[in-house]
């Protein structure tokens, strides 16, 4: 994903890959073709609202024309605010949410993710949490919880299993984040 | 004279204007009227029953119904007449709903005075009515079915199965119409071959089906039940009683024509057969191509025949038959789309093709022996667009309406070309899909699931680029310009009115909209009824519409027609124009203006011994009752029954006082 590639005006057609559909249904989007762009999804999406181009319906039109960059150079599909509304309203249970995950899991097997994306898989493969504030410690002290929650922080054989079970998916196989062996540290803040 | 005067409320539809009890009280006091009431629902049963209870009670010899159009409801009072003893005619009816309550519905008090006037008219009128009397026609049990594609021969056979004579005249040298140009059909792909051709040979086997191919239908005189048809039977300049359909002639034949069966795809000769299941399966010679006409020279084609069928001297034929009522079933044509689309390359790109181009390459009894070709180097296309409604739904180039079919042949054409070209990209530009069917919608996404990729928009442009043309259109749904390079661009044209159908339509005198189709009379609730008695529509002369819809179409034209001719014989309107001969001079003013060509002159002695004077005479089965002659008339010798000029004048005096 770079902004510094100008959208192009027309999009070419006959580049189109049709075979990002069958990509799409593979990776979680079983239902693609079922969508007949009603828009309903469209019209309860958050990210229409903040006017991002590529809401829901578009990601799905995008994806049925086959054009591949067009969702990879643009931010959109990573705008989405995981709320579902879509998949709950639409009417031919296209599940528009889990075609938007479908098409990020797209844009990770070619890099094209936010630098905030890397953060947060780095902190869940170190932590075993996406996000985790530094000062939450002394804050949970202040209103009487043990500093470290009852997860990984506090329980570093879990935190071993779920980097065992990282390790296993196609994000160890992207190398995107380093998954070394290191023994974990002692300190789990970020 | 004892009137009876009955005001409808028509719910509030009229009482909510016109104040009701007011007209009565008005219209109790006019002379001649012997009773007067009103009710909610005159037209209802209970409404009904108090006109024929106060007919009985006051023994009255006229009745006056204030309701709505008689349009709507005369001949329903007319049969309350009936039923109770009076003559039908003597009902005068006082519009006081549309011409009253619904155009003054601000103005009440204007409304109510209106009312009073109209009611005080027909009151006028009804003092001067006659009874008058319907009369019988025979009707001639044999029927003329103009043109032999599938609504055609669906009404032909379905008439001849009833047990009547059918005259089938078909244009073309053989029957089939469009549908035997057709590959496959939606939404179940049956071959459209398989479905069409076993139609063509029932009707050519039929015993009540006399069918004259090559033929036209060049006059239709008379009226409902007894017309009288002119056919001219072109010359096919071969002996159809001589030929054996061997084929030898158009083997031989040097002469190489484009062939309109195949669309332009492919050739024929000058003797040629359209097709290899024509019916009949015999040849015609094109005399516009023929050397032998052209040019004087040649004439293998006599030579190599080994029956001596061939005729160069064969002249067209005219004859006439007798029939009861016609059936037309002209079909549709292709809108031009070489004329009007400039930005498509105006046909000047051979690659850019119809949907009915498709459907003769896509057909293995096509010039391309079924496979999908580019027609500039018989290449085959990668990458194929379809474009939607070309002509259709565009005021600015072509016609207003949807053609209906196109979605779905399209969806069908995307198909066969994703099965028969492993790997092709199909995009279909759109601006709806229209899937109004049974198993329509479902055939449509079958199309996208199996791989077509629909763009909503319509396309702007096609240009070459090399030996491919660019398409440029819009993803309406992405908000984006799109462009795409193709192999080959079928484009889904309009259809319109069958070549010959304006023609048609003035000698049947049948009214066409104003797109060309044919007209019928009610869109609901007579579909297949023309504006002329007797002359009854079939298929797509009448609105583009599908096979099944045709054929359905075509069944109950000839339902129609049955239904006449089972009852043998025609109860005619007496409200038709009379002539006073004493009074006519013969001038004919009144067959100038007659829209029914029904005034004839004719010669009656004079008096005193005087040379035969002309008078005009009106056919009363043609007469439709307008009125256009009685008003033309010069010496008022013309009445129309029921609205004579005395009655007439007694209304105006009735409005004036």
């Amino acid at each position: 994903m770079s902004n510094a590639i100008a959208e192009p005006q027309v999009i070419d057609l006959s580049l189109g890959e049709l075979d990002l559909v069958d990509e799409i249904k593979e990776l979680g989007g079983e239902e693609l073709l079922e969508c007949i762009q009603c828009a309903k999804c469209a019209a309860v999406c958050p990210m229409a609202l903040a006017g991002f181009p590529f809401f829901n319906k578009r990601v799905i039109q995008a994806i049925l024309i086959g054009s591949r960059e067009t969702l990879l150079d643009d931010s959109s599909i990573w705008a989405c605010q995981s709320c579902n509304r879509c998949t709950e309203i639409c009417p031919r249970q296209v599940r528009p949410f889990e075609i938007i995950l479908a098409m990020r899991r797209v844009a990770v097997r070619e890099f094209a993710l936010p630098t905030l994306t890397t953060d947060g898989l780095k902190s869940l493969f170190d932590v075993g949490h996406a996000v985790y504030l530094k000062e939450a410690g002394k804050s949970r002290k202040k209103v009487g919880l043990p500093e470290k929650p009852p997860s990984t922080l506090a329980h570093p054989q879990a935190l071993r299993e779920l980097q065992a079970i990282m390790r296993k998916t196609a994000l160890a196989e992207l190398g995107i984040i380093p998954m070394g062996e290191a023994e974990v540290a002692g300190s789990c803040e970020v | 004279m004892r009137i009876g005067v009955f005001i409808c409320w028509c719910g509030s539809n009229i009482g909510g204007v016109v104040d009701v009890p007011r007209v009565v009280e008005a219209v109790s006091a006019l002379p001649g009227v012997a009773c007067c009431s009103d009710y909610k629902y005159m037209c209802s049963e209970p409404g009904q029953e108090k006109i024929r209870r106060a007919i009985a009670e006051h023994r009255l010899d006229r009745v006056v119904v204030a309701s709505c159009s008689p349009r709507l409801h005369e001949n329903t009072f007319r049969q309350v007449l009936a039923a109770s003893g009076l003559n039908p005619y003597l009902l005068e009816m006082a519009n006081i709903r549309e011409h009253c309550a619904w155009v003054h519905q601000q103005e009440p008090a204007k409304a109510t005075a209106k009312a009073i006037d109209l009611v005080r008219r027909a009151v006028a009128k009804a003092g001067k009515l006659e009874p008058l009397h319907s009369a019988a026609i025979p009707v001639t049990r044999r029927a003329l079915v103009v043109g032999g594609g599938v609504a055609g021969m669906q009404a032909a056979l379905d008439i001849a199965e009833a047990g009547y004579q059918v005259v089938l005249v078909e244009k073309e040298p053989s029957i089939g119409g469009k549908m035997a140009m057709l590959d496959k059909t939606f939404p179940t792909l049956d071959c459209a071959a398989c479905i069409i051709t076993p139609r063509m040979a029932a009707v050519a086997r039929h015993p009540a089906i006399k069918l004259l191919t090559h033929a036209e239908v060049t006059a239709i005189n008379g009226y409902v039940g007894n017309f009288k048809i002119t056919v001219r039977q072109k010359a096919r300049s071969v002996d159809y009683d001589k030929c054996t359909g061997c084929g030898i002639c158009q083997e031989k034949c040097p002469c190489t024509v484009n062939s309109e069966y195949d669309q332009g795809l492919g050739t024929r000769k000058a003797i040629y057969v359209s097709f290899p299941q024509a019916v009949p399966n015999k040849p015609v010679i094109d005399r516009a191509h023929c050397r032998r006409f052209t040019r004087g020279k040649c004439g293998v084609c006599q030579q190599v025949c080994p029956s001596g069928a061939v005729d160069y001297a064969q002249e067209d034929v005219l004859f006439e038959e007798e029939v009861g009522a016609v059936v037309l079933a002209t079909g549709y044509d292709l809108f031009d789309w070489t004329r009007a689309y400039g930005e498509y390359g105006y046909g000047r790109y051979p690659n850019v093709i119809t949907g009915l181009q498709f459907e003769r390459m896509n057909n293995a009894n096509g010039p391309t022996g079924g496979k999908i070709r580019r027609p500039s180097d018989g290449g085959v296309p990668e990458n194929v667009v379809f474009i939607q409604c070309v002509g259709s739904r565009d005021e600015a180039k072509g016609k207003e309406y949807c053609s209906r079919v196109c979605c779905l042949y399209t969806a069908k054409q995307a198909r066969q070309v994703l099965e028969k070209i492993p790997g092709a990209k199909v995009h279909v530009f759109y601006i709806d899909v229209r899937c109004a069917g049974k198993a329509y919608e479902e055939f449509y996404q079958d199309a996208v699931a199996r791989g077509a990729c629909y763009i909503r928009g319509r396309v702007s442009k096609i240009y070459p680029t090399g030996d491919k043309l660019m398409v440029r259109g819009a993803d309406t749904l992405l908000g984006r310009p799109v462009e795409i390079e193709a192999g080959l661009v079928v484009l889904a044209t309009a259809m319109v009115p069958g070549a010959g159908g304006a023609e048609l339509a003035r000698l049947a005198g049948v009214s066409t909209g104003k797109d060309g189709f044919f007209q019928e009379i009610h869109p609901k609730l007579r579909p297949v009824e023309s504006s002329t008695a007797g002359i009854f529509l079939a298929g797509s002369c009448q609105g583009p519409r599908d096979i099944p819809d045709t054929v359905a179409h075509a069944g109950a034209a000839a339902v129609k027609v049955c239904a006449l001719f089972a009852r043998g014989e025609i109860i005619t309107e007496p409200v038709v124009a009379r002539i006073n001969e004493r009074l006519c001079t013969g001038c004919l003013a009144c067959r100038l203006v007659c829209p029914y060509r029904a005034v004839e002159p004719k010669s009656i002695p004079a008096r005193g011994g005087a040379p035969e004077r002309t008078v005009a005479v009106v056919n009363s089965g043609l007469c439709q009752g307008c009125g256009a002659c009685s008003a033309t008339c010069r010496s008022g010798a013309i009445d129309l029954a029921g609205f004579s000029n005395e009655q007439l004048l007694a209304e105006i005096s009735a409005l004036c006082h």
